[in-house]
């Protein structure tokens, strides 16, 4: 039997964090945890996660430039990137469109408030057995 | 001039009573003593005429011949003069064209002698208001004087009407510009130039172009001055003025209505411009504000909310029964707050969508009866009898159909929300004075007295008995009320508890 998937979880809200790497916890995921957009870039270039959870706003960088980044560098952009999004307001502090992020950037994305049931079956469908 | 042989003011005294009083009333309706001079070389026609209107309250002057009369005209203005046409020297012609060229508005009502219908024509042709051939009674000399008595009124009601009207508009501190249907500017207040940065004074009688450079405030008339007359849109639009260097940015809302003629012609275009400037950077803080609640309230609790569903479907491990049902009656408030910032939010964004909207001409009744068939099914599912009162004349008003559609739906579904099964909720339209109205009418639970004026109130919801059960955030009125306001409505409500309740909203009508 294959290793589970690795999943990180990125938001800048610990509850946030803690309530879906619960969840996730209780489907045989693997978890990382990051809470800033730095933070994320180090990690997933340390740990190389299969899929990441990628909230928008968050301090010191934002989902979208951490999203860029990994897309970019060809060594990481096999990952699959799920996008956090409060669509309608929360994007607004970025040049990225809700419409970018779907179809030219990341791989998925949920709105805010998420729907617990809904992300795992984002998850499932992306990297699930 | 001695061609009479009849005396004219024979019988002077016996005049009906009627008559006489008509002019004085005429005369004391208008705001001055009228001052009248009378020109002619028998000095019969000139005592006589004298002595009948000093009588009738007016200022009297004579002159024998036109040399005299003349230098009268150029001392003084008069509102009437009786000017007789064959006098020895200076004809009563030659009088009449000066007379037009020094005071083009007084009324020169000809006196002949040999009543020939030539003279009289030429006389008219020159500017004369009217003629009186002699021989003539007093009778004639008072009906002659008593229409342009009349004429004299009403030139000077148009005068006062103007002079009161531009008082009033050069007073407002909103910006007014009137244009004809050719786009010169018929009127322009100062505070519109101003707001514009116009520096020019004189502005009546210029192409708007030369005054307004704003494309956005030339399209908006080019575009009212081209609506059909079948319909009658307000066109809204937000300028933005300045910004450069040394001035300032403002936010100027503009508003342009075409007026047209009893025809429906498009006669011109009225430009209203206020200053929202203010008003939007206070949008924009509470915009601000919203958003940070948003991001700092609703976003932890859902993620509370989020750890809670975990803990209560059994990840945190075995729960008793006790502790589901805590954790349940948790979740359920959390949620309610959830919902509570989130209608909090909506509040936020329609209220500050109100600020300079568009609106259009919009049938009342049709809206109306769209937005009750809407609720017939909820009505039906509480066997409540929901009944369309058609109106007795079209109710029509200026709106914005989102907004008011909003508010229908919003007093349609309390009335249904609030009235126990097997009851009855009346939709009703109609005109009271210059208002569109529209009213529902419910036999539902009512609110207290005490309760009515704070029904209208953020997060205000009457609990009774009843009504406790009934779920909701106390929003709804609050929203609708601030969509009437916006409309330079009211709202009103009507109520005996236990027997039902009314509402009623009033929107200006049309007045243009």
């Amino acid at each position: 039997m294959s290793e589970p998937k690795l999943i990180m979880v990125v938001d800048d809200d610990p509850d946030l964090v803690e309530a879906v790497s619960m969840k996730l916890e209780s489907k045989n995921y693997r978890i990382a945890k990051a809470y800033d957009g730095e933070e994320a870039i180090e990690k997933i270039k340390e740990e190389k996660p299969d899929l990441v959870i990628l909230d928008v706003m968050m301090p010191r960088k934002n989902g979208w430039v951490v999203c860029d980044e990994i897309k970019k560098d060809d060594g990481l952009k096999s990952i699959i990137v799920v996008m956090l999004t409060a669509v309608g307001d929360a994007v607004q502090s970025t040049s990225y469109t809700h419409h970018e992020g779907k179809t030219t950037l990341a791989d998925d994305y949920i709105p805010k408030p998420i729907d617990m049931d809904q992300l795992m079956e984002i998850v499932d469908d992306h990297v699930g057995s | 001039m001695s061609a009479d042989k009849e005396n004219p003011t024979e019988g002077a005294a016996e005049q009906p009573l009627e008559a006489a009083a008509s002019i004085r009333d005429s005369v004391e309706n208008i705001f001055f003593r009228p001052r009248l001079l009378v020109i002619d070389d028998e000095q019969r026609i000139r005592d006589a005429c004298e002595r009948m209107l000093s009588q009738e309250g007016f200022e009297v002057a004579c002159a024998p011949e036109g040399e005299e009369g003349l230098r009268l005209i150029e001392e003084m203005h008069f509102d009437i003069i009786l000017l007789d046409l064959m006098m020895a020297g200076l004809s009563g012609f030659d009088v009449l064209g000066r007379v037009k060229s020094l005071h083009p508005d007084t009324v020169v009502i000809v006196i002949t002698g040999y009543a020939t219908i030539e003279h009289s024509i030429e006389a008219m042709k020159k500017g004369a208001f009217d003629f009186l051939p002699k021989p003539f009674s007093p009778q004639n000399l008072r009906l002659v004087v008593a229409k342009a008595i009349e004429f004299i009124r009403t030139l000077q009601d148009i005068a006062t009407e103007k002079s009161r009207m531009r008082g009033l508009i050069n007073l407002l501190t909103d910006g007014v510009l009137a244009t004809d249907n050719q786009k010169v500017v018929a009127l322009a207040n100062p505070a519109f130039l101003k707001m514009l940065n116009c520096p020019r004074t004189s502005v009546q009688g210029c192409p708007v172009h030369d005054i307004v450079c704003e494309p956005v405030l030339l399209d908006m008339i080019e575009k009212a001055l081209a609506q059909p007359d079948d319909s009658l849109v307000q066109i809204t639009e937000e300028i933005r003025i300045g910004g450069a260097e040394a001035c300032e940015e403002a936010i100027l809302g503009a508003t342009c209505v075409p007026f047209r003629d009893r025809l429906g012609r498009n006669l011109g275009t009225v430009t209203v411009l206020n200053d929202i400037t203010t008003l939007k950077k206070l949008d924009q803080v509470k915009s601000d504000f919203v958003s940070m609640v948003a991001h700092e309230i609703k976003g932890p609790l859902n993620s509370v909310l989020m750890l809670l569903n975990n803990v209560e479907s059994g990840l945190a491990g075995d729960l008793t029964d006790k502790q589901s049902e805590i954790l349940g009656r948790v979740s359920e408030r959390v949620k309610s707050m959830v919902s509570l910032s989130s209608e909090l939010l909506d509040l936020a964004k329609i209220e500050s969508g109100l600020i300079n909207q568009e609106k259009e001409e919009l049938d009342i009744a049709a809206l109306l009866a769209q937005q009750a068939d809407l609720c017939r099914e909820k009505a039906a599912a509480k066997s409540i009898d929901l009944v369309l009162a058609p109106p007795d004349s079209p109710v029509v008003a200026m709106g914005n159909r989102t907004n008011l559609q909003e508010v229908m739906a919003n007093l349609i579904s309390n009335a249904l929300r609030y009235t126990p099964e097997g009851g009855r909720v009346v939709i009703s339209a109609g005109v009271e004075e210059s208002f569109a109205v529209f009213a529902v009418t419910d036999t539902g639970y009512g609110i207290a007295p005490e309760e009515q004026d704070r029904i209208f109130q953020r997060f205000y919801r009457v609990k009774t008995e009843q009504t406790r059960s009934i779920s909701g955030t106390g929003l709804g009125l609050a929203i609708v009320k601030s969509i009437v306001e916006t409309h330079n409505g009211m709202i009103q409500v009507e109520s005996q508890p236990g027997k039902g309740s009314t509402f009623k909203v009033y929107l200006p009508k049309i007045i243009i």
